[in-house]
């Protein structure tokens, strides 16, 4: 640059050299303040003071680089024991720092020199600062040279001090987890007579004085920082979340990160004073944007490990309500709206949907579901996305409804029967809903994430409507509904209803009057048939007859009672049936021109039984007391026989038998050879007290897949029908013939194309059907 | 009439005057869609082997039966399809049913015609789709030999070996076209 020097150009050079050595890498100098006035003076007259300030500077840089940084890292290489990460650190900010004070004449020298030369107006602003373009050029110059690995030692560093940190804090708090006696110190390791806390602690705050300094510490240590107290806010949070969902502990955390981790942290960035007054300006906004960041974190965290607990959560729902309320908050403040739904609807699938769970508990965990969410996100929008997978699986569960139904009409406290109570008016997924009352000023978007083609409803619908529509419609639970109070008019055999009028009522508010008309007709013959029965009874021509036995009679009207499982008819003795007849007369000449069709498998005898040395007094039904009522005629029964005078399967005679075994009447001799005892043979009695068969009580009522079953076959004929005559047909053909001649006229049923195509491929399984190329036809017999 | 028309079409259109009384005369069609899907619905749930019937697509007038030759007669083992087309005054006038499958029989002629009685000038209001099939069905193993539509196999008749080995011949051949055809 400079090509040509002349002698007096040459001599200013040697005296700026000689004013600052460090042009020739050099600290050390020998120039006296004076000498070094008449130089700045020589340098202000021939104006290339910016040029010296620039050369100078580079100067500086290269000392650093070459002596200063290799120094410094030095320590940061060759990585050891966590004991000595501390001491090793603590040494290279030192020897760093006394390094970077020889500088410090230098600068005083070159600030004399800009101040005396008003260099500032050709450097700008920004290079007049000496003080932190020697900064800049130190952090510059160090970090250019970091080497690989270095964070070990530094974490190795704030580690120690953290943990030294949190134990005196811990013991401040006086609520140490250990309360036995130590011999370590919980911070520094050391035994506890000659801990190291108070030393380190100040070492600490001295290092990171020194860095704050030097304007290294965000640089230097900022990551290294903000990774442990990650992991310490993830620790706790991990902790203070553990097991109960009772608590709130949203307010709990930010107390702590407050007080604790914003305490460690000021102290940090003040070199130990933990008063966050005395702080400068710049200082104390790089705390609060690092505060920002950490709450930030906590949210996120503390969300995470929700979502993770979010199942038992709403197991626990009610109990778990001040979590739920917590994961609201913390949703609104954190992104993880995808995760929630994610991990819960996995969770559910794990945990809830799959064989091993029984129906009533999944509906239970459903209505959790629906409560908890509701709670967690009032638009509904998680709700109706989380559960999705659930209202399919319950769909092809099939009993649902009939714990559906059960559960509304349990008479101990259940979610669904107070469901009932509320009694609102159900609301179906196409039904409109009415918005009047919606106040528009509240009216708020729905969710990034809702469906938009179903906005509207999902915040009206209540638990009931919800569980109704994972059918979609309401005549599945209607028909279950009457199937179970057939049962329970059944099963209970007395003439009264309140209960189930009480219900019936109930659940009338809720589907129409017009759903539960048939229902209502089945408790009106209950009511009915104790007025007939009563009339009967009071007949003189009826009572004056002698009677064999009493009898009382339900009367159902056959077009309205859901259809009976009765797949063969009961041959009453002999006896039975001349005392029903007469009931029957007396029936007919109360009613006119109506009469009475028995139906024998149903109902309840009283029997008394008497023999030599014993007495029953026994309530049975009628397909056991007639098994009793035979052996009154003849002592000993082969089973095949009883199946022949009782028109019954003879599995189902061996079944029901074991009742009057159990009971000591009767004794297997050979083998489905049944003999009456007539004198108690049997000495261990309370053994065969004990084994009584628990008779499972079965449905009278033909079950809803049986009654589809049924269907099924009507369409199965149509279909054998069509086969035979037209040969082969593809399945939509079918499909559509069906629609058109099998599926008219009042009580149609419908048949899906799925469903057809299940039902015809399990035919084809069965044999019963061929298919190929697509066309179903009938195999050659 | 010009002879590039269909003549399905025209044999339809052409009498205007039949087609108007064809509306007037039935009065109610709607009543005997009902009473034919009635008739299906018995049929389809009757367990009646040997006789059935089903609508021929969407048209309800026009159906399709299957009848197989009643055990102990020459025709046993054999099955036949017939066409049985209703007419808009049904029940009050009979269907019109023919063979669809040749069937050599003295009471059927060569393109499936049947002389029955009941069918013609002794059909009631009270016979239905399964009384027809049945006894079409009887009648293919008693013949009536009086009046007879194919000589050749009232004359036969008599000699029962001999009509089966004609009348299995005969069903095997057009069976045979028939699968050729398709």
């Amino acid at each position: 640059m400079m090509a040509v020097v002349d002698n007096d150009q040459k001599s200013i050079f040697s005296q700026i050299e000689f004013a600052f050595p460090i042009l020739n890498q050099q600290l050390q100098t020998k120039c006296t303040d004076d000498q070094f006035a008449k130089i700045v003076n020589d340098i202000k007259v021939l104006n290339i003071a910016p040029r010296v300030d620039r050369l100078v500077f580079q100067s500086i840089e290269q000392f650093i680089r070459s002596n200063v940084a290799p120094v410094f890292w030095k320590e940061f290489t060759n990585v050891t024991e966590e004991e000595y990460g501390f001491e090793r650190f603590k040494n290279a900010v030192d020897g760093l720092y006394s390094n970077l004070s020889e500088f410090l004449p230098l600068l005083k020298r070159l600030q004399v020199l800009q101040a005396q030369c008003e260099i500032a107006k050709y450097l700008g602003h920004s290079l007049s600062n000496v003080l932190g373009r020697f900064n800049l050029t130190v952090r510059s110059t160090l970090l250019s040279q970091l080497p690989f690995g270095h964070e070990t030692i530094i974490k190795q560093f704030y580690k120690i001090a953290f943990n030294v940190f949190c134990n005196t804090d811990s013991s401040i708090h006086g609520n140490l987890l250990g309360d036995g006696p130590q011999s370590q110190c919980g911070g520094c390791k050391y035994e506890l007579e000659n801990c190291q806390c108070q030393l380190i602690v100040f070492m600490f705050h001295e290092t990171n004085r020194k860095l704050i300094e030097l304007e290294l510490l965000e640089r230097l240590v900022g990551n290294v920082l903000t990774l442990l107290i990650h992991i310490r806010i993830e620790s706790h949070v991990r902790k203070s979340c553990e097991g109960t969902f009772d608590v709130s502990q949203l307010e709990l955390l930010e107390n702590w990160l407050e007080t604790v981790v914003m305490n460690w942290l000021t102290r940090i960035y003040s070199g130990g004073s933990s008063k966050s007054v005395a702080l400068s300006q710049p200082i104390r906004e790089a705390i609060s944007k690092f505060k920002q960041k950490l709450l930030h974190f906590l949210y996120e965290t503390y969300t995470k490990i929700r979502i993770e607990q979010l199942f038992n959560i709403i197991i626990e729902y009610p109990d778990s309500q001040p979590a739920i309320d917590d994961l609201r908050i913390c949703l609104e403040r954190t992104d993880l709206r995808k995760v929630l739904v994610e991990t819960l609807q996995e969770a559910l699938k794990t945990r809830l949907l799959h064989p091993g769970v029984n129906t009533p508990d999944i509906l239970t965990a459903y209505i959790a579901a629906i409560k908890a969410l509701r709670q967690l996100d009032p638009s509904g929008v998680l709700l109706e996305t989380v559960t999705e997978p659930v209202k399919v699986y319950l769909r092809s569960r099939e009993d649902t409804v009939r714990c559906v139904i059960s559960g509304l009409l349990d008479d101990s406290p259940s979610d669904l029967a107070d469901e009932l109570i509320k009694g609102e008016y159900l609301q179906l997924d196409e039904g409109s809903v009415e918005e009047e009352d919606e106040n528009w000023e509240k009216w708020l978007p729905d969710p990034v994430d809702a469906d938009p083609c179903k906005s509207t409803q999902r915040r009206m619908s209540d638990i009931i409507s919800m569980l109704v529509n994972v059918y979609g419609s309401q005549d599945l639970f209607v028909n279950e509904y009457r199937t179970l109070l057939a049962d329970r008019l059944l099963s209970q055999l007395n003439y009264h209803t309140e209960r189930e009028i009480r219900h019936l009522e109930l659940l009338k508010r809720r589907f129409g009057e017009n759903q539960l008309h048939y229902c209502e007709v089945m408790l009106k013959d209950v009511y009915d048939s104790k007025r007939i029965d009563g009339n009967i009874q009071s007949d003189t021509s009826y009572t004056l007859e002698e009677q064999y036995f009493l009898t009382s009679a339900l009367i159902l009207s056959a077009q309205f009672w859901p259809p009976f499982k009765e797949e063969w008819k009961l041959q009453l003795p002999k006896n039975v049936q001349e005392q029903l007849a007469k009931y029957v007369k007396a029936f007919e000449a109360l009613k006119g021109n109506r009469t009475l069709c028995w139906k024998p498998h149903l109902g309840n005898v009283h029997l008394e039984i008497e023999l030599k040395e014993r007495k029953f007094d026994i309530n049975v039904t009628p397909i056991h007391a007639t098994i009793i009522l035979h052996f009154q005629d003849k002592n000993e029964w082969a089973v095949e026989e009883l199946a022949e005078v009782m028109h019954a399967p003879a599995t189902v005679i061996r079944r029901k038998i074991t009742f009057w075994v159990s009971q000591g009447l009767l004794k297997e001799t050979t083998t489905d050879v049944f003999v009456l005892q007539e004198e108690n043979a049997v000495k261990n009695r309370s053994v065969t007290e004990s084994i009584v068969e628990e008779e499972e009580v079965e449905s009278a009522m033909a079950s809803a897949s049986d009654q589809r079953e049924e269907e099924l076959q009507v369409f199965w004929s149509y279909i054998v029908g069509m086969l035979t005559n037209l040969d082969s047909m593809p399945l939509d053909r079918i499909h559509q013939m069906l629609k058109m001649f099998a599926s008219q006229g009042p009580g149609a049923v419908e048949c899906g194309l799925p469903e057809l195509r299940h039902f015809l491929d399990r035919k084809v399984r069965e044999h019963q059907l061929l298919l190929s190329g697509g066309l179903y036809r009938l195999p050659k017999s | 009439m010009a002879q590039n028309i269909n003549p399905f079409y025209s044999s339809q259109s052409t009498p205007s005057k039949a087609k108007e009384e064809k509306q007037n005369v039935p009065k109610d069609n709607h009543a005997v869609s009902k009473r034919l899907q009635k008739e299906l619905m018995v049929l389809m749930m009757s367990t009646e082997k040997g006789v059935s019937a089903f609508p021929d697509g969407e048209n309800l007038f026009k159906w399709i039966g299957t009848i197989t030759g009643p055990l102990d007669t020459v025709y046993a083992g054999l099955t036949y399809k017939l066409t049985l087309e209703f007419p808009h005054s049904y029940p009050y006038s009979a269907p019109i049913v023919r063979f669809a499958t040749p069937c050599f029989h003295p009471n059927i002629d060569t393109v499936g015609n049947i002389c029955l009685d009941i069918l013609k000038d002794k059909w009631s209001a009270l016979y239905d789709v399964r009384t027809i099939l049945l006894s079409i069905q009887s009648l293919l193993g008693e013949p009536n030999n009086e009046s007879p539509l194919n000589p050749q196999a009232a004359e036969l008749w008599n000699d029962q070996t001999k009509y089966k080995k004609h009348l299995t011949e005969e069903y095997h051949r057009v069976l045979n076209r028939t699968q050729q055809d398709s």
